[in-house]
This record gives structure tokens, C-alpha cells and sequence, in this order.
């Protein structure tokens, strides 16, 4: 009996084979878990270190003006930009000063209403009002019958004032007085509302968010009136503050999506933040993953949209890139124009992309594969073809390819920073000349080229401009995977994006959702824009509480 | 220590994808495409005797000799117009042994880049060849083969197959120009319905007596000119059918896409009827044991060529007399086809052995094994219906 199976029994090379790629796979796997323990661990020990930190010593204001100054004056003193103004208030026979930063306050508003008031209009007020000399009320006294201004705040507490005052608040301290003013006065100049000019569209609105965040904010307000739109406000950032929203629909978001997105934010800790992208990078799931996991967007339409489909935005001070979570495949290859032209051309336009997309991936490692590999499946005069193209390129189809996508990537990150008068210019020069040249010295074929070049522009259809990067970086591995193993490498290359999009969550919501987990009722917005009566839900993915659009 | 560990365990892991290197890759212009192959009888021509002379030879018995067009030649003047003299754009390379197969191999001896036959289009076999091996045995590596494709197709010449693979045209690659000589079958009747190697392979194997289009070639010149007859049992060439036999057969098969009838009418004046539709029906009868076939043909054409000046075609009367001229003319061209499946060849490959196997299946495996020898006592009769639907634009 045992000689039986013994005879069936594979060899011990096939066996060897077997327990190789057991240990690749396992290897793999601990390999992933390792690069992931990095992080986590980096998390907690600074979490611990946060723990452990104390915060600045609270002293309040004294009674006295001029060791409040003093103490002002000792704290911020020795920045140059910090201004004091001194001055006297006649009718009440008291000094004041004001505290600002040079080129952060309003200073019509300030003289106008601040200390002309003070210095000549409260004569008569303060003459039938005698009795209020009271140090204690003198402050809500300015506050509510002499200073005509809307954003005036009490502040007693020395380290915020200080603070405040960095912020571009202008102080207002008041011999007598044991509290300081603060007049938001917040002058500082702003960029004008431009065109967003990484997501151009022909239809639609022209209008882009800007760094200030309360115009962005409004901006998504003036979307239309909605009692639902909650905007939530946070500080992030430990050394250096700023304010970040997150904005949502009260009655259509999921709650737990809501909250794990506040825990998230919560748990950022970092001394600045300087950029959204800091966010979406300490935010996300899982940071080996070369697709991001929230879509950053310059429209407020496309974050609205967003916010109606039970996603949530969120916005930085500083910034005009805004967050919108959790994202699926499908949206990175969305525009907002399927939805602004009739579902036809939408339609047709995101199919596409779609086919944009994949030769964007895919041409030049099925070019690889086919050269390199298969000549038997490229039609027969094509074949003659290629042949005689191909002849005297002293390279195989690896190192050709490299030559000619690599010098195009040159050419394309070169194009970001050359200045706009040349940019065109110099576009040209590079693609054109260098791709002719490179033919004519008998570097690349020419058939390699027309490759390269719709690769390109493919990868330029892509609506979202990170996305583009994603499928730009992924291209290199699809063209090593075929260049060792061919189709069957190619294939295999595919299977392995899959393997990965599929496992993929953002915010607890599986990447390629509509198709795995299949979702029929979404197909209708994947790759076919259904007509807008049909669309009649929300997406079944977000697990919205209200379903309905209507 | 622990780290190095790691970092050495990942540099083994990475090294099993990178040592792969590109291990089965190989360019395509390293290799040679041929598009196709010509079989000949075995006559070493004179490179090959001269090579032999200075000893390049091996065991063989010079049974056939096989020829490849290689399409492109290896050029390194690319794409430059300057050069005004005209390059050829195939080179044949012939070979004489005895395997198709290692001969296939032997190339590798002679030219640089192996020989690839993903893009084989076309098989020309002579019928010299034909006539003295078995067409399966011929047949057999090209039906093995992986790489060859099975829509490749099998013609056979009269003369040597290696001259029909020389064109005069130095642009023209013969191979292609055979291979798109198939698709002209709408135009004229005289064209076969093409043979690829899945289909030969069935007829090879059903020991049925099948036909190949013939070529005629002559100093660089091809013409598809009738076809030959490979009988079943024996599985080789036995005689050729003529252009004219051919158009009959596709009548008979109701097969034809377009085609001419040319005839002479009672003034001994040109007529001709081009075919704007054909239908053909077989019926199979079986009367105790005696066997009879009934073909009824149908067709739709045109008066569309009328060199009789003296008569009016747009007159019904007329057109009626030229329809029974060239149904006539049709019944003798049927007769010289019958004549000569059935008594100078004794072959049935005009598929009615298919008829009657269909109809009358228990009949048919009695007679199946020697199908062509009952064929040819069997009767069979004709109902010719051709109708001129019009006469052209022209008219007095």
C-alpha cells in the first residue's frame, strides 16, 4: 500500500517548488505586516510623548495696566513685526494701548472705529455715565454701547491673548481694565477666486476653492441654502495650529463613517500641518497602497455632490485642496461633467476613461509582451511590419520602452516647473524632436513611440490628477512584470491589482465597491451614467440614512 | 544583527524575481517570419548541391525539398526614400531532406534568426508531390505544429510549388497575394471555396476524396486555375479538374458568391449572364437498392453583356431565348463535370455522399467504404431554372 502512494507522490523538485512558493507567499506576508507595524508603532510612541507634554502655565491678567504690559511686552516683544500703540483715552483718564501685528490687522477699521471712538466719541457717553468707572464693567461697557465693531471678544488669559495677537487679532488693553479686548480685525490680503486649473471643465462652475477656509466653508454654503450641512471645526497641528472642518450632511451621512473620520482626525498628531495632503496621508488606511484613499478636489460642486452621495469633506485652513471621504475606484475616473452633459455623452465619455485608463496601465507592457514574447498574436502585416521598423534597435523591447517612457516622465515633470511663456515650447522640442531623433538614430522603433506617445495622453484624460500618478507608477511594474514573463506576466500583474483594490478599504468602505462587493444598484453610476430620472437613490455603498434622493 | 537578518531575507526574496532576467523573451526581429511554405519534389537546387560538394550534408534520402518565404528580408535601410531601387520584400529559401520538420530546423543552419510559423498563410503543395506521398503523411507536422495557425491555407500546383512563391512584382510579397486571391470568390466562380488546415485535417481523416484550388504559375505570374483531385483512400493527387469543372461544382453546391455564364446565341453571337444569386437543392432517392440524385439549380442574374446587335433586350421574348441558352449552355458544363467525376476519375467530391448520408443514413454505411466506386453508376439528374431579372442600364 505505502508503495502505491509513494508512486504518487510528486518528485522532490516539484515538492521543492511547492514549499518555495509557500515561503514567498507566507514571506510576503510578514514582509506586509512588518512594513505596517512601523507605522503603528511610530503612532503610539508619539501618542505617549503628547501624553506627557504640558501644556503652557495659565495666568490670567492682573488688575494692573502696566504689568499686563509688561508681561505682553515681555513675551512677544522681540518680534519685530509686533506693534504697540499707546495712547490716551481723555474722558476716562486712562491709558490704553493697542497690541496688533504689522500687516495682519485692518487698519482703516482700527482707526476708524477703534481708536477714533475711543480717543474723541466716548466724551459724552462716558460724561452721563459717570458711575461706571467700575473696572469690572468698563470692558462690557466698550464692548456693548462704544465700539462699532462685529467681532470684539473678552480675553483674560495671558498665553491666549499672546497667541490671539500672533493670529492677527488686534489687543486692546485699557488702563483699569483687568481684561483685553480682542477686535477681529483679521486685514490679511487673499488670492482671488480662480478657476480650479487641475480640474478644468467646459461645464460647469468656473469656481475654485481659495487657502482661506472660512471662504470655502462659505463657499459650500452658498451651494444652496441647507439646514443639514453641518460643519464641524477642529485645530490640528501641536506646534502650530490651524482649523480644519469637516463638513457633511447631518441626515444623510452614516454615523459611524462620521465618527471614525472624527477619530481619525483626532489621532492626527504632527507640529504642522501644512497641506491637505498631510491629512489624507496620516488619515488613510493603508499608506503601501499606491491608490489614494481620499479624493482631494479644488470644486465645491464636486464636494457637494459628494456630500449628497453620504461622503464627507474635509477642509484645511491654508489649503485650497479639499478631502472627500471614503473614495471608490470608480470615482477617480468620474467627472463632474458626466453629470452636468445628457447621460449619452456622459456615458460615452467615461467609457473612455475607462479604456484611457487601461491602455494608460497596460500599452506598454502588452507591447513588451507582444514584441517580446508574442509575435504570433500581432496580425501578420503588422508583424512584417514592426520587423522592419525594428530592425538595427540595438535594445530589447525592455530597455526601449524604459528609454522612451522615462524621458517622457522627464519631460512631463520638467513641464510643471518650466515657466509658462517656454512651457509650450519646450513641450514640443521634447516630444516631438526628441521622439523623431530617437527614431532616426535607431534608438526606439517608430511603432514604439505611437505607443508611448497615446500612453501618454491616456494618462492625461484622467480626471483626478493623483490618480493619473497612481497609473503612471503602477505602468513601470506592468512593463517588468512582461518583461519577464510576457502576457502570462502581464496577466498575472493584473491579477495582482485586483487581488489588492479588492482587499483595499477607505473609512470601512471596500475600494471597487460596486463590483466587489457587488452592488447592482450602483452599476448605474459606474460605467454608464444612467439617466438622472433612474438615478433615484443614493449610492447602496455608503450606507446612508436616508436612501432616497427623492 | 536582527535588522541585517530582515534586510538580507528581502535582498534572496527580491533576487528570485530579478535573476529571471527576461528567460523565454525573444524579439521579434530576431526571428524569422515566414508566410509560407511551398513543398516540392526532392531536387536539391544549386546552392545546395554546391554546399553539399564541400561537405554540408547529413543522413537523408531527398524525398521532398521545401521552400519558405521569409517576409521581411533583413534590411538596414530603413525607410529611406532615397534609395530608388526597388528591394524585395521576401526571400525564398528552399531546402531539400526528408522531415518537414527538421528541415524547419535546418534553416537554422543556414539563415541567422530561427523560423517562427505563427504567420504561415499559406501551404503550396505540387501535385507532382501530391502524386507520390500520401497528401496526410505531407500534411502531418504542419497539423501537429502549435505555432501554426489552423486558418492556414492548402493550395496545390501544377508546376513547382516554389515558382508560384516568385512574383515579377518586387513590392508583392506571392504568399499574401495567393492568400487574397481566396477572398476574390464574389467575383467569379472559378475561385474555390478556400481549404484550411482544420478542414483539411477532417477530410484527411474521413477518408473522403476532396479537391485543393490548383496554381498555374508561369515566370512570376500565378493564376488559380481548377483544382486537383486528392482521392480519398489512397489520400493522394489523382487528376485535376479545369476552370471550368470548378464553376460547375459550385452550381452543383449552390456555393458560388458571383460568376459569369458566357455563351453564343442562335447567331453564334456572344451573350454573357452575370449570377446574382444561386441556389441548388440535392435531393437524395432511394428505390429498393438503386440510388439516384437530383440536383435542382436556381438562380437570379443580369443580361449583362450582349454582343447581338440585331436584337432587342428589352424585349421579354428575347430575354426568355437567352435564359434557355444559357440554362443549355449550363447543362453541358454539368455533363462535362459529372463525365468526368464519374467515369474518368470515379471520384465524388461534390458532396453527395453527404446528401444521401443524411437522408439515407443505413444506406450510406453500407455503401460508405467504397463510396466513389457506387457513385459513379448513380444517376443523376438536373433541373436547371436561371432567370435574367434585368438587362443592365442600357437599352434602344
Amino acid at each position: 500500500m505505502w508503495s502505491v502512494i509513494i508512486s504518487h507522490l510528486p518528485n522532490w523538485k516539484v515538492c521543492a517548488q511547492a514549499i518555495l512558493s509557500l515561503v514567498i507567499a507566507i514571506g510576503f506576508y510578514y514582509l506586509n505586516k512588518y512594513m505596517r507595524s512601523l507605522v503603528e508603532k511610530k503612532n503610539a510612541s508619539a501618542q505617549k510623548a503628547r501624553k506627557g507634554q504640558h501644556l503652557a502655565a495659565h495666568t490670567n491678567l492682573s488688575d494692573h495696566y502696566k504689568d499686563n504690559l509688561q508681561a505682553i511686552k515681555q513675551a512677544i516683544s522681540s518680534n519685530s513685526d509686533v506693534h504697540f500703540r499707546e495712547f490716551q483715552i481723555a474722558e476716562l483718564h486712562a491709558r490704553a494701548t493697542l497690541i496688533f501685528v504689522d500687516g495682519m490687522q485692518n487698519e482703516e477699521l482700527i482707526s476708524k472705529y477703534v481708536m477714533k471712538i475711543l480717543m474723541a466719541d466716548v466724551k459724552q457717553a462716558a460724561s452721563d455715565r459717570s458711575h461706571l468707572f467700575d473696572p469690572l464693567e468698563l470692558a462690557s461697557y466698550l464692548q456693548d454701547e462704544v465700539l462699532p465693531v462685529c467681532e470684539v471678544y473678552e480675553a483674560a488669559e495671558l498665553h491666549g491673548l499672546n497667541q490671539s495677537i500672533l493670529m492677527g487679532f488686534t489687543a486692546l488693553l485699557v488702563e483699569g481694565m483687568p481684561h483685553a479686548l480682542l477686535i477681529g480685525s483679521l486685514g490679511m490680503t487673499t488670492r482671488a477666486i480662480n478657476e480650479p486649473s487641475s480640474e478644468a471643465l467646459l461645464r460647469g462652475p468656473r469656481i475654485g476653492f481659495t487657502e482661506v477656509l472660512s471662504e470655502n466653508t462659505s463657499m459650500l454654503r452658498r451651494q444652496g441654502y441647507s439646514e443639514e450641512l453641518e460643519i464641524n471645526m477642529y485645530e490640528v497641528g501641536t506646534r502650530i495650529k490651524r482649523k480644519l472642518v469637516i463638513a457633511y450632511m447631518k441626515d444623510i451621512v452614516n454615523p459611524d463613517l462620521l465618527q471614525e473620520v472624527r477619530d481619525r482626525i483626532g489621532k492626527i498628531n504632527m507640529d504642522f500641518i501644512a497641506e491637505s495632503g498631510y491629512v489624507e496621508q496620516l488619515i488613510e488606511d493603508d499608506y503601501l497602497s499606491p491608490f489614494q484613499q481620499s479624493q482631494n478636489t479644488e470644486r465645491p460642486d464636486r464636494v457637494i455632490s459628494g456630500l449628497l452621495e453620504g461622503r464627507i469633506a474635509i477642509l484645511l485652513d491654508g489649503t485650497p485642496f479639499a478631502l472627500i471621504v471614503p473614495v471608490t475606484f470608480s470615482m477617480l475616473l468620474q467627472s463632474p461633467e458626466d453629470y452636468y452633459d445628457r447621460w449619452l455623452p456622459g456615458t460615452l465619455l467615461r467609457m473612455l476613461r475607462f479604456f484611457a485608463a487601461f491602455l494608460a496601465l497596460m500599452a506598454p507592457a502588452l507591447y513588451i509582451s507582444f514584441i517580446s514574447f508574442h509575435p504570433g498574436l500581432i496580425p501578420t502585416e503588422l508583424a512584417v511590419t514592426i520587423i522592419e521598423t525594428r530592425q538595427g534597435v540595438p535594445f530589447p523591447s525592455l530597455i526601449e520602452v524604459m528609454i522612451l517612457e522615462i524621458s517622457i516622465e522627464i519631460l512631463r515633470e520638467a513641464g510643471i516647473r518650466l515657466p509658462k511663456p517656454i512651457g509650450p515650447a519646450m513641450g514640443i522640442v521634447g516630444g516631438l524632436i526628441i521622439g523623431e531623433a530617437a527614431v532616426q538614430a535607431g534608438i526606439v522603433s517608430p511603432f514604439l513611440v505611437i505607443v508611448v506617445a497615446v500612453t501618454a495622453i491616456s494618462s492625461f484624460s484622467i480626471p483626478v490628477y493623483s490618480a493619473g500618478i497612481t497609473l503612471r507608477i503602477l505602468r513601470f511594474g506592468g512593463m517588468l512584470c512582461a518583461a519577464v514573463l510576457g502576457m502570462f506576466g502581464t496577466i498575472l500583474f493584473i491579477l495582482i491589482i485586483c487581488g489588492h483594490l479588492s482587499k483595499l478599504k477607505s473609512f470601512g468602505v471596500p475600494y471597487v465597491t460596486p463590483i466587489s462587493p457587488f452592488r447592482l444598484n450602483d452599476w448605474k453610476d459606474l460605467f454608464l451614467r444612467a439617466p438622472l430620472p433612474f438615478m433615484n437613490k443614493r449610492p447602496d455603498m455608503m450606507k446612508t440614512q436616508d436612501k432616497k434622493r427623492r | 544583527m536582527y535588522r541585517c537578518k530582515n534586510l538580507l531575507t528581502l535582498l534572496l526574496l527580491s533576487s528570485l524575481v530579478v535573476t529571471q532576467g527576461c528567460w523565454s523573451s525573444k524579439e521579434i526581429e530576431d526571428l524569422s517570419v515566414y508566410a509560407g511554405l511551398a513543398l516540392d519534389v526532392g531536387e536539391r537546387p544549386e546552392v545546395e548541391r554546391n554546399l553539399e560538394r564541400e561537405g554540408a550534408t547529413y543522413y537523408k534520402k531527398n524525398l521532398l525539398t521545401a521552400t519558405i518565404q521569409i517576409v521581411p528580408i533583413k534590411s538596414f535601410e530603413r525607410q529611406e526614400k532615397s534609395s530608388e531601387k526597388q528591394l524585395l520584400k521576401y526571400s525564398n529559401l528552399r531546402l531539400t531532406g526528408d522531415s518537414v520538420f527538421e528541415i524547419m530546423r535546418q534553416y537554422s543552419t543556414r539563415r541567422e534568426r530561427p523560423v517562427i510559423g505563427h504567420h504561415l498563410k499559406v501551404i503550396v503543395v505540387s501535385t507532382k508531390l501530391a502524386q507520390q506521398n500520401q497528401m496526410d503523411q505531407l500534411m502531418d507536422f504542419v497539423l501537429r505544429d502549435n505555432d501554426i495557425r489552423p486558418s492556414c491555407r492548402v493550395f496545390l500546383s501544377k508546376g513547382k510549388a516554389y515558382d508560384t512563391f516568385i512574383s515579377n512584382q518586387p513590392e508583392e510579397v506571392p504568399a499574401f497575394r495567393i492568400n487574397s486571391m481566396t477572398q476574390n470568390r464574389y467575383r467569379t466562380n472559378k475561385v474555390m471555396k478556400d481549404v484550411n488546415l482544420t478542414q483539411l485535417d477532417g477530410l484527411l481523416h474521413s477518408q473522403q476524396s476532396f479537391l485543393l484550388q490548383n496554381i498555374v504559375s508561369t515566370k512570376g505570374e500565378i493564376e488559380f486555375s481548377g483544382a486537383g483531385i486528392i482521392k480519398g483512400e489512397t489520400s493522394k493527387w489523382i487528376g485535376d479538374l479545369n476552370q471550368e469543372n470548378v464553376e460547375s461544382l459550385s452550381w452543383i453546391q449552390g456555393t458560388g458568391q458571383g460568376g459569369v455564364i458566357k455563351s453564343y446565341d442562335w447567331r453564334n453571337k456572344n451573350i454573357t449572364y452575370e449570377i446574382k444569386s444561386m441556389h441548388s437543392k440535392t435531393t437524395a432517392k432511394l428505390q429498393g437498392d438503386a440510388i439516384s440524385f437530383h440536383v435542382a439549380i436556381e438562380s437570379n442574374g443580369r443580361l449583362i453583356e450582349n454582343w447581338d446587335t440585331k436584337e432587342n433586350p428589352s424585349e421579354l421574348a428575347y430575354l426568355e431565348g437567352a435564359e434557355k441558352v444559357f440554362e443549355e449552355r449550363l447543362t453541358t458544363m454539368l455533363d462535362h463535370l459529372m463525365r468526368k467525376m464519374q467515369s474518368k476519375y470515379k471520384v465524388d467530391v461534390a458532396g453527395f455522399g453527404k446528401v444521401l448520408s443524411i437522408k439515407y443514413p443505413k444506406k450510406w454505411k453500407s455503401v460508405k467504404d467504397n463510396w466513389d466506386e457506387v457513385f459513379s453508376q448513380v444517376p443523376v439528374t438536373f433541373e436547371v431554372k436561371l432567370t435574367i431579372t434585368d438587362f443592365g442600364s442600357s437599352t434602344e
